[in-house]
């Protein structure tokens, strides 16, 4: 049994990003073709959980609202205490009073993604504030070896990974990558990073990718910093889309890592379903509090 | 290496920096795979006693930086000594009691990385400037076009064994092969900035965390299998980038001992033959660094 007893509840605010550039409107794709990156960061309207990471021609493009803080300190605070299933709330501008459900982070930018209803995001706009019930850093379970993070107790509770008096976490996947798979991200620590998979086309034998999906990664630790280790599993959400750049790929928020043996991974490259849209807004209108 | 190339079509231009300060933050401690605290000195400063040729992860530091460690102050001025200096281009202290002492650039890792004899280095400190030649961004292959050079000297390109074959591949001779599984941090960066750090590399760690890759060292020409460093820094399968191993031990998870890129291509582009004495540590001698 995981202890939620342990963890504590800190309301911290966030920002809406703005879409940025720098002077130069163009990135260089791994073929050396020059493009201008859509839908990284900022507000994304096209783009919901369950759509494929190969749904748009952009970069990184996440579903939602990316949130961030300008003070730097500040803003890795937010994305290292948000966690998966947090229940977020706008308060300033046309959207104010609509809740919503952190879907993952990014690192590099210091990101925490957050889904809103379609007819909220309509109303959203950058520097929109949002505050987060951050909860979940700090879960553990004392009968196992792997370390939990990056996921709100109620979540990861309700996922039902393991039976009681088992020591087994049994995981239902869309599929699993190697670690070599891993590009950026790689090194860095998970509290504030995903891990984004250097992934071009769709793995044979498997139907789609979705955002939302849950996705194994073996002999990789992402306990502290991500890195390479022979016989063992992390595990995360899908939480943004492809990218064009070398080293970049569909974005992955790992929220569970350890030893193989602690693992039974239920891989479904057809049709398997990870966090739906729904399951998490109705996680969420649930911890109003 | 016997190759044919545009190397006198390319720009030396005089470039400037100086020896930066090892920095911290007020916390000090970072963490290691197994969520250890340690503190160790690394990055910055001038880094005694480690040169081309020495084991890269013999010293007890997070991300050793042999010799100089090399920046500048204005951000775009910085961003140019970084992009436009190559390993092997000379560099010649300018101030302090070493000035006029020569040494060579080893790679590059956010600062420019620069070898030079132990006594000469040891007269150098923080603030020190230096100047470097900056030849070799352009440089090309005449004979081939699929294979990207950066970060390359005319110099160390004639020192470097192997050239074209009489099959038309790139001979190449290389001290080790790094396999995909050992690529961390530095994946998805510009190629010509900073390095690609090598996990599998922590001799004090149990053999989960081992690629064999503990005895790398210093100045090594090494193969990276499936990595395309073309235009960044990324996994391909079928592709080969060759690097030069330009920083020491990583006590950071998913850091390590880093190659800076210096080519990169479709692996039939490459005969790779292994060879453990390929190290660029001949450099001193190609270049006749005044000691």
């Amino acid at each position: 049994m995981t202890e939620s007893r342990t963890t504590v509840t800190v309301n911290a605010l966030g920002y809406v990003g703005h879409s940025e550039s720098s002077g130069e409107p163009f990135r260089i794709d791994r073929h050396g073709v020059t493009y201008v990156p859509t839908g990284d960061g900022g507000i994304v309207l096209n783009y919901r959980v369950g759509d494929s990471i190969f749904a748009l021609d952009a970069d990184h493009a996440s579903p939602g609202v990316s949130v961030s803080h300008p003070n730097p300190d500040a803003a890795h605070s937010l994305v290292a205490q948000s966690c998966i299933g947090n229940i977020a709330q706008v308060r300033t501008g046309a959207a104010t009073g609509a809740l919503g459900v952190v879907l993952g982070k990014r690192g590099e930018g210091s990101r925490v993604l957050i889904l809103f209803a379609p007819g909220v995001m309509e109303l959203i706009r950058p520097d929109d504030q949002i505050s987060i019930a951050t909860e979940g850093q700090g879960l553990s379970d004392s009968d196992m070896e792997s370390h939990i993070f990056n996921i709100s107790s109620t979540l990861f509770n309700s996922l039902s990974f393991k039976k009681s008096g088992e020591k087994l976490f049994r995981i239902p996947v869309r599929t699993s990558f190697e670690s070599k798979y891993v590009g950026n991200g790689i090194g860095r620590p998970m509290p504030l990073w995903d891990v984004d998979l250097q992934i071009y086309e769709l793995p044979s034998g498997v139907s789609d990718i979705h955002i939302g999906d849950i996705v194994a990664i073996t002999n990789l630790d992402a306990r502290f910093n991500a890195g390479y280790r022979n016989g063992w599993i992390s595990v995360g959400v899908v939480v943004h889309g492809s990218s064009p750049q070398p080293g970049h790929g569909p974005g992955v928020t790992i929220f569970l890592s350890g030893p193989e043996s602690e693992f039974e991974l239920l891989s479904d490259p057809q049709n398997h379903v990870g966090l739906t849209e729904s399951r998490l807004l109705a996680l969420a209108a649930s911890l109003k509090r | 290496m016997k190759v044919t190339t545009n190397a006198s079509r390319l720009v030396t231009q005089i470039v400037v920096g100086e020896v930066w300060p090892p920095l911290s933050d007020r916390n000090g401690f970072r963490v290691d795979a197994n969520g250890q605290a340690f503190f160790l000195p690394g990055m910055g400063g001038v880094t005694l006693g480690v040169h081309c040729g020495d084991i890269a992860t013999r010293l007890l530091g997070d991300h050793v930086e042999p010799g100089l460690s090399v920046r500048s102050a204005k951000e775009s001025v910085n961003y140019a000594l970084q992009f436009l200096t190559c390993i092997g281009n000379i560099v010649t202290v300018m101030s302090g009691p070493s000035a006029g002492k020569q040494g060579f650039v080893i790679g590059q890792h956010a600062y420019v990385l620069v070898d030079m004899p132990e006594e000469d280095m040891a007269q150098v400190t923080t603030g020190d400037q230096v100047s470097i030649r900056a030849v070799g961004q352009g440089l090309r292959l005449l004979d081939h076009d699929n294979i990207h050079i950066k970060n390359l000297s005319p110099e160390l390109l004639e020192g470097l064994a192997g050239g074209t074959n009489s099959s038309g591949a790139l001979d190449i001779h290389v001290a080790r092969i790094i396999p995909p599984e050992a690529i961390g941090a530095g994946s998805g960066m510009v190629s010509e900035y900073a390095n690609t750090d090598l996990m599998g590399t922590y001799p004090d760690l149990d053999s989960s965390f081992s690629l064999g890759l503990e005895d790398l060292r210093i100045g090594d020409v090494v193969a990276m299998i499936d990595q395309d460093h073309s235009f960044g820094r990324g996994y391909r399968e079928g592709w080969i980038s060759i690097g030069i191993i330009s920083t020491g031990s990583a006590s950071l998870f998913g850091h390590g001992p880093g190659p800076s890129t210096i080519m990169s291509g479709p692996a039939d582009a490459f005969n790779v033959i292994l060879d453990e004495n390929s190290n660029i540590k001949f450099l001193a001698d190609l270049l006749k660094v005044k000691s």
